[in-house]
């Protein structure tokens, strides 16, 4: 080989590791810090209907959407209602299911950890309703609690449960629990792999030593699997709460914030102020909310549930 | 009773000794266990099976009483209208292009990032990597607005003669940012499990950095790039809410926001986004069932740390 073939090896080699961080650094800067700045900026801005320009006005989205209007004798005194409002049906919606899947997602994790013949076929049975676009599973399920033609209504009364039908999606309360039921149908898969690979970590002679000692089961729960899956549970959760804060194909297509507003959560809200109501300074300001939100969040969760898995 | 016994043949069972035949409590808990598994599989499984009924009955049956749980006269008519009435072959074929063409800048990106990364200490590379998973953190819908007036503001860069908007290079560039942290994340962690010792011997008999990881890891890394891909492929291809802000037409509109097309104000058409439906499901449901064990490899690989 000759010596100046090998001087251009050793130049690339040193080059390494620039050529094979640098692109996807300047792709991630350019493709997040440059419109999350963006997002900061708009959100002190204003569009003039008149002239299409943009003013900077200062915090007064904010005061806008989380204030009262001066003047106006809102039920919450100094709250826009509808800031309180929508944050009541995103805590509703994102709590509820959060805690029945989480629940429900463990109970399943601990048979699935079991010895059992055709694991592997569970598992993938299990995890299809996570992959499948969240559209095709919102409008999946508005069509099973349609009020005519739907399934639920169809199967409740051949069960002969109920004579009539029940207008699921067009009853507040009632549409926030059809939500509610789809979003754990959507999001329980998740938790589901999340824990089972927590659990595989836990040494099985430890539950072996917890039986010889006598424990009951919710104490070897307690002692012997909690610690062990705490990391898994951290991230299940993080990953689960920021998702469903921020996500809105379910919420879109199957209530659209309806009937009246009783399902508007955040992500709808943020959506519809900045898109249908074409007012981009609210919707940056109301980003800009659920940016700080979302890491407030995964902060206390961390605080929680202990160190970050992220460490090395 | 027969925990008792239970926990006698697991403590014989570890002293090595021969287990006492303990069927009759083992028979009984692995029958619960497939029981309660089963009921819930079947209660999951459902609404497909609904969705999918839906979508061989014709549009006489879907609307008619009593509800029917078995097609009466299963037809495929559905899915040759949306094909022929509808431009669902363009939607198709955008959905296509976007979730592979991310897929391919994710995992090439990611997997030479992810490497460096677990490789090499370089400055501040702790930071880096923390900022590259903590975007992944940022909610993208917070990001709609600015994402919304990048798009469709005049391009920056010279050669491009429109703005971006209802391309599908915008929905492309847009799901590498959903995608690309993820990807690095995973495989770096990738990496961190295959040894180091590899390298470093590809490195003594004379390779160079690129040879030693072209040659000797990246072949390695086969499962990691399998779990990487499939996870960005249906990430891509199910994502809606910024194909729809991002998109206006069947030149770049992807599968999840035709399906939602058939949705009117007042009506929808059951049948024909059933059959839709059904086709934006399919790599879904097929990667389920094939690549089961790489997506779950790639999640927990992703988020939880062995």
């Amino acid at each position: 080989m000759s010596t100046e073939r090998q001087e251009w090896r050793r130049k690339l080699d040193k080059l390494f590791v620039p050529l094979t961080v640098g692109p996807t650094l300047l792709w991630i800067a350019a493709i997040i810090v440059y419109p999350t700045a963006k997002l900061l900026i708009s959100s002190f801005q204003f569009r003039n209907p008149v002239t299409n320009e943009m003013e900077f006005v200062g915090l007064r989205n904010f005061r806008r959407l989380i204030l009262a209007r001066e003047g106006s004798n809102a039920a919450f005194g100094l709250f826009n209602p509808d800031f309180v409002a929508f944050t009541r049906n995103t805590v509703v919606y994102v709590g509820c299911s959060v805690t029945i899947s989480f629940l429900l997602g463990l109970g399943i994790a601990i048979l699935l950890n079991k010895d059992l013949k055709g694991r592997g076929w569970f598992r993938t049975a299990v995890i299809v309703p996570w992959i499948l676009p969240y559209v095709m599973s919102g409008l999946m399920w508005r069509w099973m609690f349609q009020a005519d033609f739907g399934a639920i209504n169809g199967l409740l009364q051949r069960l002969g449960i109920i004579s009539g039908n029940i207008p699921f999606l067009s009853d507040g309360a009632l549409a926030m629990v059809a939500l509610i039921i789809a979003d754990v149908w959507v999001f329980t898969p998740f938790i589901i792999i999340i824990l089972l690979a927590g659990l595989q970590n836990v040494p099985e002679q430890l539950y072996d030593a917890a039986e010889v000692d006598g424990a009951s089961r919710w104490s070897r729960f307690w002692n012997v699997t909690y610690p062990f899956l705490k990391p898994s549970i951290l991230v299940a959760l993080t990953i689960r709460i920021i998702f469903d804060i921020r996500a809105l194909d379910l919420v879109w297509v199957m209530t659209g914030g309806g009937p009246g507003k009783a399902t508007e959560v955040w992500a709808s809200w943020l959506y519809r102020t900045a898109q249908v109501f074409n007012s981009p300074g609210s919707g940056a300001a109301l980003g800009v909310v659920l940016l700080a939100v979302t890491f407030a969040i995964v902060a206390t969760l961390y605080k929680i549930f202990g160190e970050s898995p992220y460490e090395a | 009773m027969s925990t008792e016994k239970s926990r006698l043949n697991r403590i014989r069972r570890s002293l090595g000794l021969e287990t006492q035949n303990e069927w009759p409590s083992v028979v009984r808990e692995r029958l619960g266990t497939y029981l309660l598994l089963g009921i819930y599989l079947v209660v999951i499984w459902f609404p497909i099976y609904y969705i999918f009924i839906t979508s061989l009955k014709p549009t006489s049956e879907v609307l008619s009483l009593p509800i029917t749980f078995f097609p009466r006269d299963p037809t495929v008519q559905n899915y040759v209208d949306i094909f022929t009435n509808r431009p669902f072959e363009f939607y198709t074929m955008n959905s296509m292009i976007v979730a592979i063409t991310t897929t391919i800048v994710c995992v090439t990106l990611g997997t030479l990032t992810g490497y460096s990364f677990s490789r090499h200490d370089f400055m501040g590379n702790k930071t880096l990597l923390l900022s590259i998973v903590g975007a992944r953190m940022i909610p993208p819908i917070a990001l709609i607005v600015p994402f919304f007036q990048i798009m469709s503001s005049p391009p920056l860069i010279g050669g491009l003669t429109g703005s971006l908007y209802d391309t599908r290079l915008a929905l492309i560039l847009t799901y590498t940012f959903f995608n690309l942290p993820f990807a690095v994340w995973i495989m770096k962690n990738y990496f961190d499990g295959v040894p180091e010792s590899l390298d470093e011997q590809a490195r003594i008999d004379g390779c160079s950095r690129w040879e030693a990881f072209f040659k000797i890891i990246l072949p390695m890394a086969k499962p990691g790039i399998a779990a990487t891909a499939i996870l960005a492929f249906i990430f891509s291809w199910n994502e809606f809410v910024f194909a729809l802000v991002l998109t206006s037409s069947e030149s770049a509109q992807t599968l999840p926001i035709a399906v939602s097309l058939f949705v009117a104000d007042d009506f929808v058409d059951w049948a024909h986004l059933a059959a839709g439906g059904m086709i934006a499901a399919l790599p879904g449901i097929l990667f389920g069932l094939f690549f089961q064990q790489y997506i779950v490899s790639g999640l927990t690989q992703g988020a939880v740390k062995e």
